[in-house]
């Protein structure tokens, strides 16, 4: 369990974030969505500690401030949206960096197997003699979530849930991988990790999330189960365009349509 | 375990059991350097201006326990050779891993001690010490002794990357261009102030500076050794274990905090090493310059980024190719000698435009 009590952020005299609360529970995975600059990466790297923040901030029950950078390592890993790379590395090596937090801890002969099994979860086998920098931005992005399963492989460790943060997981991903990650993710939730992600793609959300987080101008506005956060109004109201709500059929799961950006209604000449 | 190791890149030529996985390559190149290493030690012991040389004498001190050994020899080789070869040893050792630290550290295959104004900064602190240390500074001079003069020049070192790192790093990023602009500046001031320094000078330390100033390591000795050796030592035995922080500080300072780094005190950690290791060999060498950027460059191209080999492979290459050109310094114009650092500017810095050439596309200077 993740639990955020009043989170505040100032960059000068700008709040970004102006007392955020929330809960994430292990075994689900959380969606935060919004509109651009609404706070959600913030929120992340806040809950993180990456920026200083004020407000109470407990990561499965003890005060993430009060825990050292290693203790932190051992429970969370971290997708960032861009990763810029300043050394010739190959993709296997990337991949072995997320070993560095809890390397020593896997039995003799994991560290050794996990790269590869990480980098066949993320569809890229045969990919770790590659130079990192030739590979396109998805295969990149794809390169650094293996690096950090690699980092947190075991979803539950001595009954005590490890928890994957990923900011825009699959922003420049194609439509297979989208979901294959995204399903990777759902798997970490499901087998009792925690997920948290930032996503832009609202069906994505509604598909995959166990809990939707709406964020507006550094606050949330609305959170709940997909079904519950992601209705005409809240949508209109959050994001400030046209949009309709269906639903799948038999899955019951919702869906959204983009109509337009002004609210008028859009036809095609 | 594909086909794709066709696109290897230079130095990547040998497919080793996993691909991608370049430690055994790294691991070979370190055994391989570890014997040129003690090949180039023994070498710089036999060669030079004095006839006290080639290989029988060699055979005679290794193998016969010095029997047949003149005295006249013996002084050479102990006095001389022996305290030239191991502070040649530490200095290129120093030099070189302190590029490459840095270069860790800057996130930029460009930083060198040399180039962004350490040596200049530690340079300051020295020539401070050498003019000023028989009036001004006497009392401090008698209470450090021999390590006067490296500890000012670490504090030399240590004040010009702390300036350097504050003025180019912005959030984790550094510029390159403004790191380079900034270390001109740095150099400049630095310049400028030993200048003044150098006014004040009388005629004998004049020629102390001068031929400290080129890089030499003439004139090692066993108590130089005494005073810079601890400082470098010390300095070196830290890296090793920077080499995971900064192989996780390759990805960003962020992603390094996410792997469980402690990204300010690591960074402290590094810079005080690369002031020390500088400070120290500036202190006893003057300016040596760009062994700390051509020496992990080639290291990169053969055995990849990967901190852990390249920290201590660096250590042996830096310190055989210094071996080589102080041979090179005492030999060439024998009986004279020439100041090693004129040595490796002439053959650095070409290396350094060749680095540019090939990499002007990927800096975006």
């Amino acid at each position: 369990m993740i639990e955020v009590e009043d989170l505040k952020v100032r960059f000068g005299r700008r709040d970004i974030l102006s007392g955020v609360s929330l809960t994430a529970a292990a075994g689900e995975v959380t969606a935060i969505v919004g509109p651009n600059g609404s706070g959600k990466t913030t929120l992340l790297r806040a809950v993180d500690g990456e920026i200083a923040s004020t407000g109470r901030i407990a990561i499965n029950g003890r005060d993430r401030r009060a825990m050292r950078p290693w203790e932190l390592a051992l429970l969370r890993g971290v997708l960032p949206q861009k990763t810029a790379l300043s050394f010739p590395f190959t993709v296997l090596e990337i991949v072995r960096l997320g070993l560095t937090g809890n390397g020593a801890r896997l039995p003799p002969g994991e560290a050794e197997r996990l790269p590869e099994e990480a980098l066949r979860r993320v569809d890229l086998a045969g990919f770790s003699g590659r130079f990192y920098q030739e590979l396109s931005g998805g295969e990149q992005q794809r390169v650094q979530l293996a690096r950090v399963l690699c980092q947190v492989w075991t979803p539950v460790v001595d009954g005590e849930p490890r928890w994957l943060f990923l900011d825009e997981p699959v922003s420049s991903l194609d439509i297979k991988h989208q979901l294959g990650i995204m399903e990777l993710a759902a798997d970490f939730a499901r087998a009792g990790g925690g997920v948290i992600a930032v996503l832009h793609d609202l069906n994505l959300a509604a598909m995959f999330a166990d809990r939707v987080v709406m964020m507006k101008r550094g606050g949330v506005w609305a959170a709940g189960p997909p079904g519950e956060v992601l209705r005409d109004e809240v949508l209109h109201e959050v994001f400030e365009c046209r949009l309709s709500v269906g639903s799948v059929p038999r899955a019951g799961t919702p869906f959204v349509l983009p109509q337009s950006a002004s609210g008028a209604e859009r036809r095609r000449a | 375990m594909s086909a794709d190791l066709s696109i290897a890149s230079p130095g990547f030529r040998r497919r080793p059991c996993i691909a991608g996985d370049r430690s055994f390559l790294a691991k070979a190149t370190i055994a391989g350097l570890v014997v040129a290493f003690a090949a180039t030690f023994l070498f710089s012991l036999t060669a030079g201006a004095s006839d006290a040389s080639p290989l029988p004498l060699l055979r005679d001190l290794l193998l016969a326990g010095g029997e047949g050994v003149s005295q006249h020899e013996r002084i050479i080789i102990g006095d001389i050779r022996l305290p030239r070869a191991i502070l040649g040893s530490l200095v290129g050792a120093a030099l070189a891993v302190s590029g490459a630290v840095m270069q860790g550290l800057f996130r930029n295959p460009l930083a060198d001690p040399g180039l962004v104004g350490v040596s200049a900064g530690a340079g300051l602190g020295a020539i401070t010490v050498i003019v000023l240390g028989s009036t001004l500074l006497g009392p401090a001079i008698a209470l450090f002794g021999i390590f006067a003069l490296p500890l000012a020049a670490f504090f030399g070192g240590l004040l010009s990357t702390l300036i350097l790192y504050r003025v180019a790093t912005r959030r984790g990023q550094t510029s390159i261009a403004t790191m380079l602009l900034a270390g001109i500046a740095l150099a400049a001031l630095a310049g400028a102030l030993s200048g003044v320094l150098i006014f004040l000078a009388d005629d004998a330390q004049l020629r102390d500076l001068t031929f400290w100033g080129l890089g030499s390591l003439a004139g090692a000795t066993w108590s130089k050794i005494a005073a810079a050796g601890p400082i470098i030592v010390l300095a070196l035995m830290a890296t090793p274990f920077l080499a995971r922080s900064l192989n996780a500080l390759s990805l960003g300072e962020a992603s390094a905090h996410h792997l469980g780094i402690p990204v300010q005190r690591m960074k402290m950690i590094a810079i005080t090493s690369v002031a020390a290791a500088v400070g120290a060999s500036v202190a006893v060498s003057g300016g040596i310059g760009f062994v700390g950027i051509v020496v992990p460059h080639l290291l990169r191209l053969a055995i990849g980024p990967d901190n852990r080999y390249l920290i201590p492979a660096s250590a042996l290459l830096g310190a055989v190719l210094l071996l080589l050109a102080d041979a090179v310094s005492r030999t060439i114009v024998a009986p004279a000698e020439f100041p090693i650092g004129i040595v490796t500017a002439a053959v650095g810095a070409p290396f350094f435009l060749w680095i540019l050439l090939r990499r002007r596309g990927v800096l975006d200077l």
